[in-house]
C-alpha cells in the first residue's frame, strides 16, 4: 500500500522537477532584477514549498504556548515574508531589509526595533505638532518619504532607485498574495474534506 | 573622395532616408545655430556646419578648433544636405567610413583635449586608443542608453561600417547627434571648466549624450536635468503598468497615491492571509495525516494520470485569477468539482514537496499521533 503511494510521487515529482528545471533554464537567461520575474509558475511554486516548511516550522516552534490567533499569525506573516525575501535572493533591497530586520531583532530583543520592515514611523508626525508653523514638503515628496516608509529597507533612497525597489515589491507582493491565498483554499479543504471523510467512513 | 561614394552607395540604399536627414537637418540648424552664436572662437573652415553633421566626433573636434573660416554660416537647409551627398566639392572633410577612428597623432591628441574623450579616459583609466578605447567606452554607454526614450538619450555606436543597410540610416541619424553632442561640450570646455564634462547620469556611466530638442536649452543643468527626468519617467512608467489602474492617471502625485494605495492594500491582504493560515495550519498534521490514511487505498489507480492534468488546472486556476483589492472571501468563485478538489490538493502536495519529503513526512505524522 504504501510503494504505489511513494512511487507515484516520484512519477510526478520527476515531472515537476524536470519542467522546473527548464523554467530555471528560461529564467536564468532573464534578467535577475527583472519583476516580472514573479510572474512564473516556478517561482511560486518555489515559494509555496518555502513556505509550507515555515509553516511547519512555526507550528513546530510554538505548539503548546499560544492559543490564540494573533502571535501566530504575526509568526506566520513574519515567516511569509522572510520567506519571501529569501525567495528574492538578496539581488534587491527590499529583501536584504527584511532578511537583515529580523537578524536585528532576534540580536537585540529589548531595545526598541529601529530598522524593521513597515513598524518604525517617521517623527514626522508627532513633530509637526509641535511646531506651530507646520512646514509642508512639496506633495510629491511627501508621497515619496511615504511610499520609501511602506517598502521595506527604502527610506533613504533617490527617487528612481524607489521606484525600481518599489516595482519589485510590488511584483513580489501579488505573487506572495496568489500563493499564500492557494495554500489557504488547499489547506481548508484539505482540512474540510479529512474531517468529513474521517467522519464518514468506518476507521480502517 | 571615395569615402564620399562609400557614403552616397549607402544613403542610395535607404530611400527614406532623404527624408530622415531633412527632418534632422532643420533640428541640427537650430541646435547647431545656438551653438554657434556661442561659439566665437572656433571657426569652421570650408563649408558651413553642414559638413559637420556628417563627421564623427573627433573629425568635428579638429574642426571646431580650428579657426573657422569667414564664411557666413547658413542656415542648413534640406537641399544643402543633398547637395553635399551628391558630392560637393566644398566638401573637404572626409567622411569616414571605416569602422576605425583615424589614427592621426595630432587628431587624438586635440581628441583627447576634449570632454569627452577626457571623460572615457577618466572612467577607463588609460590613454583613449582611438578604436578600441572609444569603441569599448561607447559601446556600455549604447546598451543602458538604450533603455531610455528616444529623444532623451542618444546611442553612439561605434561601427559605422556594418554593411546592413537598415541600419545605416540610423548609425548616421546617431553619428549626426554625436557630433552635435561634442559640439555642446566643446562649448561647455570653453565657458566653463571640467566641470561641465563631469558625469549626468546615475547610471554608472561616464557619459549620458543627451540631445537637446528644438527650442529647448542646452545648457549642462538642463540636460541632467532632462535625463534624470526621462529615468524617472521611465520607471514610473514600469510601475504604472504594474499596478492596475493607474495607467489613465496623468500626474506623478497621483500616480504616486495610486501606488501607495497599492501596496497597503497588498500587505494588508498578506496580514490578512496570514492570519486565515494560521488558523488553518495547526489542522495542517491531524488532517494531512488521515488524509493519507484514507486516500492510500481509493486514490492510487487513478491519481497516474490525474497528476498532470490537475496540476496545471490548479495552476491555471491561480493564473486567470485577477488580482482583487479587499474582501478575501471573494474568492470562493472559484469553481471545482468535490472530486477535484479532492485530488487536486494531493497532486498539489506531490508536486510542491520533494519526493523524500513527503512519504517522510507522512510518516512523522503518523508517529505525532
Amino acid at each position: 500500500m504504501a510503494s504505489p503511494l511513494i512511487s507515484n510521487p516520484e512519477a510526478s515529482s520527476d515531472r515537476s522537477l524536470e519542467s522546473k528545471k527548464k523554467k530555471r533554464k528560461k529564467t536564468a537567461n532573464q534578467n535577475p532584477e527583472d519583476p516580472t520575474r514573479w510572474k512564473t509558475r516556478a517561482e511560486q511554486q518555489t515559494y509555496s514549498s518555502k513556505l509550507l516548511e515555515a509553516l511547519r516550522q512555526v507550528r513546530r516552534n510554538q505548539p503548546p504556548a499560544s492559543p490564540e490567533a494573533p502571535p501566530r499569525g504575526r509568526a506566520v506573516r513574519e515567516a511569509a515574508d522572510r520567506v519571501l525575501a529569501v525567495a528574492a535572493k538578496g539581488r534587491t533591497r527590499w529583501s536584504r531589509a527584511i532578511l537583515t530586520g529580523r537578524l536585528k531583532l532576534k540580536l537585540r530583543k529589548k531595545k526598541p526595533r529601529v530598522a524593521v520592515a513597515g513598524n518604525c514611523r517617521s517623527k514626522k508626525p508627532g513633530a509637526s505638532i509641535i511646531r506651530l508653523k507646520e512646514k509642508r514638503l512639496p506633495a510629491l515628496q511627501r508621497r515619496v518619504r511615504v511610499l520609501g516608509g511602506l517598502v521595506p529597507g527604502c527610506r533613504k533612497l533617490s527617487f528612481p532607485e524607489l521606484l525600481e525597489e518599489a516595482t519589485d515589491y510590488i511584483a513580489a507582493l501579488e505573487m506572495q498574495v496568489r500563493a499564500m491565498t492557494a495554500l489557504t483554499e488547499l489547506l481548508s479543504v484539505v482540512g474540510n474534506d479529512a474531517a468529513t471523510s474521517s467522519n464518514r467512513s468506518p476507521p480502517n | 573622395m571615395e569615402r564620399i561614394s562609400c557614403f552616397d552607395s549607402r544613403s542610395e540604399g535607404c530611400k527614406d532616408d532623404k527624408q530622415e536627414m531633412a527632418e534632422d537637418s532643420f533640428e541640427f540648424g537650430d541646435g547647431i545655430l545656438m551653438t554657434e552664436n556661442l561659439l566665437q572662437e572656433a571657426t569652421v573652415p570650408g563649408s558651413s556646419f553642414t559638413a559637420l553633421l556628417g563627421l564623427p566626433a573627433n573629425q568635428a573636434m579638429e574642426l571646431l578648433q580650428d579657426p573657422l573660416s569667414g564664411k557666413p554660416q547658413t542656415v542648413i537647409a534640406p537641399e544643402m544636405w543633398r547637395d553635399s551627398r551628391s558630392g560637393q566639392e566644398d566638401m573637404r572633410y572626409t567622411f569616414n567610413c571605416s569602422p576605425t577612428f583615424p589614427t592621426d597623432a595630432a587628431l587624438v591628441e586635440r581628441a583627447s583635449k576634449f570632454s569627452v574623450f577626457a571623460a572615457a579616459q577618466n572612467s577607463t583609466d588609460k590613454c583613449p586608443v582611438p578604436s578600441n578605447s572609444n569603441e569599448n567606452s561607447l559601446k556600455p554607454k549604447s546598451e543602458p542608453a538604450d533603455s531610455e526614450s528616444n529623444p532623451s538619450s542618444c546611442l553612439v555606436s561605434s561601427d559605422p561600417a556594418t554593411p546592413s543597410e537598415n541600419q545605416a540610416s540610423t548609425k548616421r541619424k546617431e553619428r549626426e547627434k554625436k557630433v552635435k553632442v561634442p559640439a555642446k561640450r566643446s562649448k561647455n570646455v570653453e565657458n566653463e571648466s571640467s566641470k561641465a564634462g563631469e558625469a549626468k547620469d546615475g547610471e554608472k556611466l561616464p557619459y549620458v549624450h543627451v540631445r537637446a530638442r528644438r527650442g529647448q536649452a542646452t545648457d549642462s543643468h538642463s540636460l541632467a536635468e532632462r535625463a534624470r527626468r526621462e529615468k524617472i519617467n521611465a520607471r514610473m512608467k514600469l510601475l504604472q503598468e504594474l499596478v492596475p489602474g493607474c495607467s489613465k492617471i496623468s500626474g506623478t502625485a497621483l500616480v504616486l497615491d495610486e501606488i501607495i494605495n497599492h501596496v497597503q492594500s497588498l500587505q494588508r491582504q498578506v496580514e490578512f492571509l496570514s492570519m486565515r493560515l494560521a488558523a488553518v495550519t495547526p489542522r495542517i498534521d491531524f488532517s494531512l495525516d488521515s488524509f493519507f490514511a484514507a486516500e492510500s487505498g481509493c486514490v492510487t489507480p487513478s491519481s497516474c494520470p490525474s497528476t498532470v492534468t490537475f496540476e496545471p488546472l490548479m495552476w491555471q486556476q491561480q493564473q486567470n485569477q485577477p488580482l482583487w483589492e479587499g474582501d478575501v472571501l471573494q474568492r470562493q468563485m472559484w469553481e471545482r468539482d468535490d472530486s477535484h478538489s479532492f485530488l487536486a490538493p494531493e497532486n498539489f502536495l506531490f508536486s510542491y514537496n520533494s519526493a523524500n519529503s513527503v512519504p517522510l513526512s507522512s510518516n512523522h505524522l503518523k508517529m505525532e499521533l
